[in-house]
């Protein structure tokens, strides 16, 4: 299936969105304290629970496939993890929160399981990362943080496919990869390209880009070997730490937010510019490919008079009916809901990317996005068409 | 008492410093004034000879920026908006179409120094509107962005 499927589930923000396994349910935080759980019924998604335990704004969510355990981070310092128990009264199943005490003195910022499912690693504002294992003697959950050298809150965090490093971008300016080894709860990992024998809160690699800004995302490839961060300056880097080359692209439109990896040489990043854009490239450099946003295919239905270009540019919708207003004396235009609405998918800033489903081993055919406009859209990583031709031709 | 008016973050040992957010330029403040002033020369000279691609090239490359450099910042303002103001409206886009990246991000840079001093020396609006432009058409708004990230300000 090419053309992307779309969903509007909300009229307000998306925050966060979390598949379960099957992608028969989605967990959903619309920028408040709940989470909400829909339920795919034929062509659309219905809301069937709504989780609330949380004081503050959700910022992150994530459910792990195989134990169908939930968890969920806020600014409210605190992170619950939710599994499905029968409830006593009716014996129908449902989920149960279990609080995790982090220690952290400010807001949670994103949440991630490990690829095991027995530890989870929480970025906070509190410039630490909480790792969070399992403690059956006490039946709880036990965090340990991981401190220097970070110098401001984290922004977002992956782990590695062995369990044990994790990769954090924060808005010091740097990307960092972390060894996240906790005795009781790791086996001695094999040594990779990132390093061998290391104990909790190593440094296994510092990296920036050039013009800096906050690192939004990080994401290890498929094997682990390759390290990729998007940051505020409008730019993608790779790390490959055999060299260590890092390649860094810049782009010419808005900064990307959000990214991730569909195989060994190719990722989807997404961010302001409300479009998924895919960079492939190997040892030897990487280049910007094209977006999975063929507006072309869907322009012809907003009829004429819309001339609006990609988000920012001078020769927009916008600057047009200002530019009507004064000139000619017409307010509004000639199709006034037309000329707001942009030409992609995603009619704001895309704030969450994340694989939906896989053609192969690490290899990922669908992925599906969230953003500020309350749309949930899953795309084919296949259907990339260049980006170039568009921006030329969008000129007025 | 007056608990209200002190300055907390001072007493913080732990505080995240400006500097600690981008690498210092690695030349010392006179070494890097001297290094401006003998780019103005080359400047001068590639544009009596009617060279703006070379003369923008020199210009731009390894700008002086931070804290300590003010006069050479200053000096290589000066010689960027000298070229920018001796170039012709209609051969801008290729000028700027020759830039490398770096370059056009520099130059960026410098734009929106000199609409930030309006009336310093030769700073002319309507020059700098033209050039911005062009360098957005060219290098669009990504180049904006790394302009107001970039902590590396010339």
């Amino acid at each position: 299936m090419s053309t992307p499927e779309v969903y509007s589930i909300a009229k307000i923000p998306v925050t966060c969105h979390a598949f379960n396994a099957d992608r028969s349910q989605v967990a959903v935080s619309l920028n408040d304290n709940n989470v909400q759980i829909y339920t795919k019924q034929g062509k659309e998604w219905i809301v069937t629970e709504t989780l609330s335990e949380h004081d503050k704004v959700i910022t992150s969510i994530d459910w792990a496939p195989n134990s169908n355990r939930i968890v969920t981070a806020s600014q409210d310092r605190n992170a619950y993890v939710w599994s499905l128990s029968p409830d006593p009264l009716t014996g129908k199943l449902v989920w149960k929160p279990t609080l995790v005490l982090l220690r952290i003195n400010r807001a949670a910022t994103f949440v991630r399981w490990s690829p095991n499912e027995d530890k989870f690693a929480v970025a906070s504002g509190a410039r630490a990362i909480a790792i969070c294992s399992f403690d059956p003697e006490n039946n709880w959950w036990v965090a340990r943080q991981l401190k220097k050298p970070i110098r401001s809150t984290v922004l977002s965090v992956d782990w590695h496919p062995n369990n044990v490093l994790l990769a954090a971008g924060s808005a010091d300016m740097k990307a960092r990869v972390f060894s996240a080894y906790i005795k009781d709860v790791d086996k001695r990992p094999s040594p990779t390209i990132w390093g061998e024998k290391l104990p909790f809160n190593t440094i296994c690699g510092e990296y920036t880009s050039p013009a800096g800004g906050w690192v939004h995302a990080v994401g290890f490839s498929p094997s682990g070997d390759t390290l990729a961060f998007a940051s505020h300056d409008s730019s993608i880097s790779i790390v490959y730490p055999g060299g260590p080359f890092i390649y860094n692209i810049r782009i010419s439109s808005l900064p990307y937010v959000t990214l991730s990896w569909t195989s060994e040489d190719a990722l989807v990043a997404a961010g302001h510019d409300c479009q998924p854009v895919v960079f492939s490239g190997s040892e030897q450099g990487w280049a910007l490919v094209g977006t999975l946003d063929d507006s072309t295919a869907s322009s012809a239905s907003k009829g004429s008079g819309a001339k609006a270009g990609a988000v920012g540019r001078l020769n927009s919708a916008a600057f047009n009916s200002f530019r009507n207003a004064d000139q000619r004396g017409q307010s509004g235009g000639g199709d006034a809901a037309a000329d707001t609405e942009l030409l992609t998918v995603h009619q704001n800033t895309i704030t969450s990317v994340r694989p939906y489903a896989y053609s192969g081993e690490g290899v990922v055919s669908r992925v599906s996005t969230t953003g500020v406009d309350g749309k949930l859209v899953i795309w084919d990583v296949n259907a990339v068409t260049a980006l170039a031709g568009k921006m030329g031709g969008l000129r007025v | 008492m007056s608990f209200r008016k002190i300055d907390i973050d001072a007493y913080d040992e732990d505080v995240l410093l400006e500097s600690e957010l981008y690498e210092p330029d690695p030349r010392d403040p006179a070494q890097a004034l001297s290094d401006a002033k003998q780019k103005q020369v080359v400047v001068r000279s590639a544009l009596a000879k009617g060279d703006i691609p070379g003369a923008l090239d020199i210009a731009l490359d390894s700008a002086p920026y931070g804290p300590n450099v003010e006069e050479a910042k200053n000096l290589t303002l000066q010689t960027v908006v000298l070229i920018l103001n001796s170039t012709k409206s209609s051969e801008i886009s290729n000028v700027v179409k020759a830039l490398s990246q770096d370059a056009q991000d520099t130059l960026m840079k410098y734009i929106y120094k000199g609409m930030g001093m309006p009336g310093w020396g030769d700073v002319s609006g309507s020059v700098l509107l033209g050039w911005h432009e062009k360098l957005t058409e060219i290098a669009g708004t990504g180049c904006i962005v790394r302009v107001m990230t970039d902590r590396r300000t010339v």
